[in-house]
């Protein structure tokens, strides 16, 4: 794919002209330094984010409330949603959506909903250069700079922005705003290059001690008994935080309200760590403790997800440790189980 | 683009009573809506939400569909309240159901328990319509008392009938009373002296927690690979399309990969039979 140059001044007046699209939101450093997205006509200034945003970008594509059907019948069309672009998917947030792709768009159904919106979404991924301590994209498979899943990603660089083209939809808008861009030269790519070695050493330095001996797979087959469960537990307070802030989280709930004279349905997020998320209507209940619904979360990420999918329903993003009122750090948690 | 969440309309035609917690509904719905028996699909009770259940009629009536249901939870409840030609939503069908194609020229050994006669009931209507493709239908079914039988004239005598030869009916209680004249004891009980060449043959076993777990030991027990063992899996089926997460066993979404499974597939799994 093409690689451009753009100045910081250029890619303003890109983002501007992208705004006729439809919505825009923007991942920026708030006042406190914390990264947010945010609607773009909230952000006085663009800067570069540097690292990914304090909430995840699943809302996007899959809401955390929706009507999904009204019935009886009238079957009417499904909502259309608008074009809509966003401007800073870190690279995890990147695989991220490739995960939530695979769950809600391959199967015998598809999720219309998810469809529509994904379908209209333009996304632009960047590089990270400030990781966060929580951050551990690495021991996932996942770089902490952009390789797939943008259809634009930007690098910082000395006076603009290396823009890499990851899709058709991404060389359409760049096309459209041609006069902006210039051929990316040699010491642009040696730049974005040092700077993705430096970010990767410090994610690289900062997880190596919770590298796994040898897969994610491996070590979960061995570990299901493991006291680690137990342990980390205690202090789950079953608040679902790490469910609802995970980018990759995908369980829900439908449910029917009256409307008028008629009913509608909505799908609005679950999380497997709610003590009724399995029970069945005859009593029974595979998950009734809460270590088992626990350990669940664990064995989806690292080995039910990859045994369907092939890679990890975990990012290493780390926004579950941020937000764990029990102060528990999924990393320590495997750690403790692979002590072999 | 399909809206897969959206209910289909469907009319009850008919509700017919089995035992004191168990009634039949008819159903007609107003799009076609096929199933393979064993699929199941979701029944919405207007305005309080949906459950699952697999059909008990015949894959082969189309214009009619049968859900013979037990009062357990909110959505039963207001069902058992629902009278002929009031309105529920249908959506479906979902998931695997059973194999029969796979079973051909096969000895099918079916083992059911209380309201697990649903399925099974639907599973025994495909066979018996293509009967010439297998050798023999060995159905033993139990129930907690003569009342609870679910299926009353099938199960004494009508099934039996319909070829002799080919077909073996085997109902137990677990309590009986002063009508009662046959086996007395759990379901497992009568999974002997099966007359069945083993190694051409599979099992089929549906039917409450407890009674799946040890209908399946039983299987085993008689000789059965694992792999020739289907169980019908009851979870927490919501979205049914494999996406919400309610219903996972394992790697598995129930409703997509099940919900009818081998038992090599789940033996291993954390909690098979809760």
């Amino acid at each position: 794919m093409q690689t451009h140059f753009i100045t910081d001044t250029d890619l303003v007046t890109f983002f501007t002209s992208l705004e006729k699209r439809g919505p825009m939101y923007m991942a920026v450093r708030d006042e406190e330094g914390t990264v947010r997205v945010k609607p773009s006509s909230e952000v006085g200034s663009y800067s570069y984010p540097g690292v990914r945003a304090f909430q995840p970008l699943k809302p996007f594509f899959f809401s955390a409330l929706e009507e999904v059907a009204e019935y009886p019948s009238a079957d009417k069309p499904l909502k259309e949603a608008r074009p809509f672009t966003i401007v800073g998917a870190a690279s995890c947030d990147l695989r991220a959506i490739e995960a939530l792709d695979r769950v809600f768009l391959e199967g015998d159904f598809k999720d219309p909903f998810y469809e529509e919106k994904r379908s209209k979404a333009l996304i632009i991924g960047f590089d990270c250069t400030d990781p966060l301590e929580t951050c551990f994209c690495v021991l996932m498979g996942v770089e902490p700079y952009v390789e797939k899943g943008f259809d634009l990603g930007l690098a910082k660089v000395e006076g603009g922005y290396v823009v890499e083209v990851g899709s058709d939809k991404g060389k359409q808008v760049v096309d459209d705003n041609k006069g902006l861009f210039k051929p990316a030269t040699e010491n642009h790519l040696s730049q974005r290059k040092a700077l993705r070695d430096k970010t990767r050493d410090i994610v690289e330095k900062q997880s190596r001690e919770y590298k796994p001996a040898t897969t994610w797979q491996d070590l979960m087959s061995k570990v299901y008994e493991d006291s680690t469960w137990a342990r980390n537990v205690e202090t789950c307070v079953e608040c679902g935080a790490c469910l609802f802030i995970c980018p990759t989280c995908q369980c829900f709930l439908l449910y029917d309200q009256r409307a008028g004279d008629r009913f509608k349905r909505l799908k609005m997020w679950d999380s497997c760590v709610y003590k009724n998320f399995t029970r069945v209507a005859g009593g029974a209940n595979p998950r009734e403790r809460l270590i088992d619904r626990f350990r669940h979360r664990y064995y989806h990420k690292l080995d039910y997800f990859p045994k369907t999918y092939g890679f990890e329903g975990c990012t290493g993003c780390g926004r579950c440790i941020v937000a764990c009122p029990g102060e528990i750090d999924m990393r320590k948690v495997l750690k403790e189980a692979d002590k072999s | 683009m399909k809206n897969v969440y959206r209910p289909i309309d469907a009319e009850i035609l008919e509700v017919i009573d089995e035992t004191p917690t168990i009634k039949t509904f008819v159903v007609e719905p107003k799009e076609d809506i096929g199933f393979a028996t064993g699929q199941f699909m979701e029944v919405t009770v207007p305005g309080l939400g949906e459950a699952p259940f697999t059909p008990s009629s015949s894959p082969n009536v189309k214009e009619k569909i049968d859900f013979t249901i037990m009062s357990v939870g909110k959505v039963t409840e207001e069902l058992h309240r629902m009278t002929k030609g009031q309105m529920v939503g249908v959506r479906g069908p979902m998931g695997k159901g059973y194999p029969l194609d796979a079973w051909k020229g096969k000895e099918i050994l079916i083992v059911g328990g209380g309201v697990g006669a649903a399925p099974l009931r639907s599973l025994f209507l495909a066979l018996v319509e293509r009967l010439d493709d297998f050798k023999k239908i060995l159905y033993c079914y139990g129930a907690r008392t003569p009342g609870d039988i679910v299926y009353k004239e099938q199960i004494l005598d009508k099934w039996q009938k319909i070829n002799p030869k080919k077909i073996e009916i085997r109902t137990t209680v677990d309590e009986g009373d002063s009508t009662w004249k046959g086996n007395v004891g759990v379901v497992t009980t009568v999974v002997k002296d099966l007359g069945i060449d083993i190694n051409n043959s599979v099992g089929v076993v549906c039917g409450p927690p407890i009674m799946m777990k040890f209908g399946t030991f039983a299987l085993v027990e008689q000789g059965y690979p694992d792999s020739a063992i289907h169980l019908s899996m009851e979870k927490n089926m919501s979205c049914g399309i494999g996406k919400c997460g309610h219903c996972m066993l394992g790697e598995y979404m129930v409703c997509q990969d099940g919900p009818v499974m081998t038992y090599d597939k789940v033996k291993d799994k954390p909690a098979i039979w809760d």
